[in-house]
């Protein structure tokens, strides 16, 4: 296979609650290397979408290809293989709360991976450095702030060494003066070349580091594109009006 | 003096003797209580409709119906379809019936307390279902559940008494025995009275111990 | 049975009348008391917790009324001692209720030129007695259980009943079944009462569940 092919790939991801039509027939893939943002209203099914690509949410029906290889999630061992090469990022951390900042990092790889508990312990530690957080290394989740706590659980997803990350609005559940220290890892990311899909709503960090903006409503895509085409000159009305309504809130930056 | 005597010869070796049926009542009484209630709570949230509906059936079943009466059950009522127990099986069979029911009450409580983001967290790393269990709902599980089941646990140490009900001689049972031969029901009482209460301090004690050293930081609101 | 019922039903209500009484000043002790109180309660307390109910009937019916030259019938025994171990766990009840008020209460009725007595009385108890119902559904089934070991001492109720009649019949199975239906429905009406009792004293924006 060839750099051009898609390492993540999916096709016509629907899926109900009810009567309740939360995603109708999704499909997109992702190149090495790439990252895509999803943007759209809350509802539009975003997080939806993230947790049924990682079969955390079963899908109704459509296919999720990792590496050109259709995963058959009804198989287990396939299903945990293909997780851990799925790296995942909740809104709200989700870090395991009797588990030290370390210990949140390195049990994936000592349960999962089943590696020698000191290997992972120093993997787990330069995680952690990478993120900035080795002084709180021993806190647990509650001695930690909310920034941090998601900056733990980025260094625990990528412990895993994952081929994609999916980022449900890492920043969302955050007091505004701690956004920045989780944009500033998750720039770093897309900087050393990580292949990222994240939902999000800060659209001035998405404009600096998509390749391309995924604008969904209503559970499904409207459009898609480079950020300039999709944020600027958007095709369709309702790309339109709410690009137009973020740009109310945001107007400085996208002017 | 005669008293100090009769003490000394009667009361301390009979006492002694109860006292120890007693603690081989309480103690596997215990642990296989506990045992089935982890069970029993885990299938009332995990189980199947059918499961659930069943584990709740037997849980109402055994919380609202008098120990004694359970008691009875077994001891007097299992011969009827021809089952024989001697009254310490039948006492055992009893409290560890009776208390896995609210065991399982605290277990289902602390299973449901915990965030379905952790058990999310856990599958996204590649978890399998038994993993996630063992090394992430339980742990924190426990911790939850720990001051109700130790309090249950105690409960036991007092409940054990109504073993000598269906004539398993233990402390409680030696008492009385010994009350009705020399009528010194008021000393023999207290002293088996404050037996109880000291085994009942000591297991607190314990309990406690074990909370403390289990507490981490954002769980100590689930001390007792 | 259904004499022993009636049996079962005044012992519980006399202990859990008993348990009341002395339950609510055992907790304001317990709460606003001076540290001596405070001792003599938490040993009282440690006390009826941490005694078997069997040995305490053993203990008052034979030992200890006698020796106060009290010959009291099995029934009022039962009651009394039923009542004084509800009255441990009742004040716990209550002091749970109390502690869980706000500061503001106590202090807002000191500000009017309430007396301590009087705020307690007129502004603490009323809310902490309404907190109290579900702790209170929680005691009257734990007594309704307990009660049948007071069949220990002879008094005559559903358990005593039961037996009797199972020895001369044989039919134990049956009528042990009967014995926990009967105390299944007993739990289930008197819980049932109090849901009813705490909706009809709710006070309108107090969620006590």
């Amino acid at each position: 296979m060839t750099n051009r092919d898609p390492i993540l790939k999916i096709e016509n991801i629907s899926k109900k609650y009810g009567s309740k039509e939360i995603l109708r027939s999704i499909s997109l893939e992702i190149k090495k290397g790439e990252t895509k943002v999803l943007i759209g209203p809350s509802g539009a099914g975003k997080s939806t979408l993230l947790q049924c690509i990682n079969f955390l949410v079963m899908p109704d029906t459509g296919k999720v290809y990792l590496d050109g290889r259709c995963i058959n999630s009804r198989k287990k061992k396939e299903l945990y293989t293909y997780r851990q090469q799925v790296g995942m990022i909740f809104q709200d951390f989700n870090l395991f709360d009797h588990l030290t900042a370390l210990e949140n990092v390195s049990i994936g790889l000592i349960r999962v991976k089943k590696i020698k508990r000191s290997e992972a312990n120093e993997r787990a530690m330069q995680e952690l450095k990478r993120v900035g957080l080795e002084e709180h290394a021993n806190k647990y989740p509650a001695q930690l702030s909310g920034g941090q706590k998601q900056r733990v659980s980025i260094a625990r997803a990528l412990a895993m060494d994952p081929k994609v990350m999916l980022l449900d609005e890492p920043t969302s559940a955050l007091d505004p003066e701690l956004v920045g220290e989780v944009l500033n890892v998750i720039r770093n990311l897309v900087e050393s070349g990580m292949t990222m899909l994240m939902a999000t709503h800060q659209i001035n960090f998405a404009a600096a580091v998509a390749d391309e903006i995924i604008f969904m409503e209503n559970g499904t895509i409207i459009e898609h594109g480079p950020p300039q085409e999709i944020l600027f000159k958007p095709k369709n009305s309702r790309t339109k009006s709410f690009c137009s309504k973020i740009n109310e809130i945001y107007g400085d930056m996208l002017t | 003096m005669n008293e100090w005597i009769y003490i000394q010869n009667a009361v301390v070796p009979a006492l002694w003797k109860g006292l120890v049926v007693s603690i081989e009542l309480i103690v596997p009484s215990a642990i296989m209580g506990l045992l089935l209630g982890i069970v029993v709570g885990t299938l009332r949230v995990y189980g199947s409709v059918f499961l659930r509906l069943l584990s709740d059936g037997y849980v109402v079943l055994f919380r609202g119906v008098p120990l004694l009466v359970q008691l009875f059950t077994w001891y007097f009522g299992l011969p009827h379809i021809g089952i024989f127990l001697s009254p310490f099986s039948a006492s055992v069979l009893g409290f560890t019936l009776c208390s896995a029911a609210y065991h399982s009450e605290y277990v289902r409580g602390a299973l449901l307390s915990i965030k379905r983001g952790q058990i999310m967290a856990a599958q996204s790393l590649g978890f399998s279902t038994l993993d996630t269990l063992r090394y992430i709902v339980l742990p924190q599980a426990i911790r939850r559940a720990l001051p109700g089941c130790g309090n249950e646990i105690i409960y036991l140490i007092k409940y054990s008494s109504l073993a000598y009900m269906i004539t398993c001689i233990e402390l409680t049972g030696q008492a009385k025995a010994l009350a009705s031969q020399s009528f010194k029901y008021l000393e023999i009482f207290l002293i088996v009275g404050f037996i109880y209460l000291v085994l009942v301090s000591i297991a607190s004690w314990l309990l406690n111990k074990l909370e403390n050293a289990l507490v981490i930081p954002g769980f100590e609101l689930y001390k007792s | 049975m259904v004499e022993g019922s009636i049996v079962t039903i005044g012992v519980v209500f006399g202990a859990m009348f008993l348990g009341l009484i002395l339950g609510v000043p055992i907790a304001i002790g317990q709460v606003y008391g001076k540290p001596f109180l405070r001792k003599i309660i938490a040993v009282y307390v440690w006390f009826f917790r941490g005694i078997p109910l069997l040995v305490l009937l053993f203990l008052f019916y034979f030992g200890f009324l006698p020796l106060l030259g009290l010959n009291l019938p099995a029934f009022t025994v039962a009651s009394i001692v039923l009542g004084l171990i509800s009255s441990a766990y009742q004040s716990q009840i209550f002091r749970g209720a109390i502690l869980s008020l706000p500061e503001g209460q106590l202090k807002a009725a000191r500000a009017l030129g309430m007396s301590d007595f009087s705020a307690i009385c007129n502004i603490i108890l009323p809310q902490a007695l309404r907190l109290s119902i579900p702790g209170w559904s929680n005691e009257y089934s734990i007594i309704l259980k307990d009660s049948a070991v007071t069949y220990a001492l002879g008094v005559p109720e559903i358990m005593a009943r039961t037996h009797f009649v199972a020895t001369r019949t044989y039919e134990h199975l049956i009528l042990y079944a009967t014995a926990g239906l009967l105390y299944l429905i007993l739990t289930f009406a008197g819980t049932k009462a109090l849901r009813i009792l705490e909706e009809k004293v709710r006070i309108p924006g107090y969620a006590t569940r």
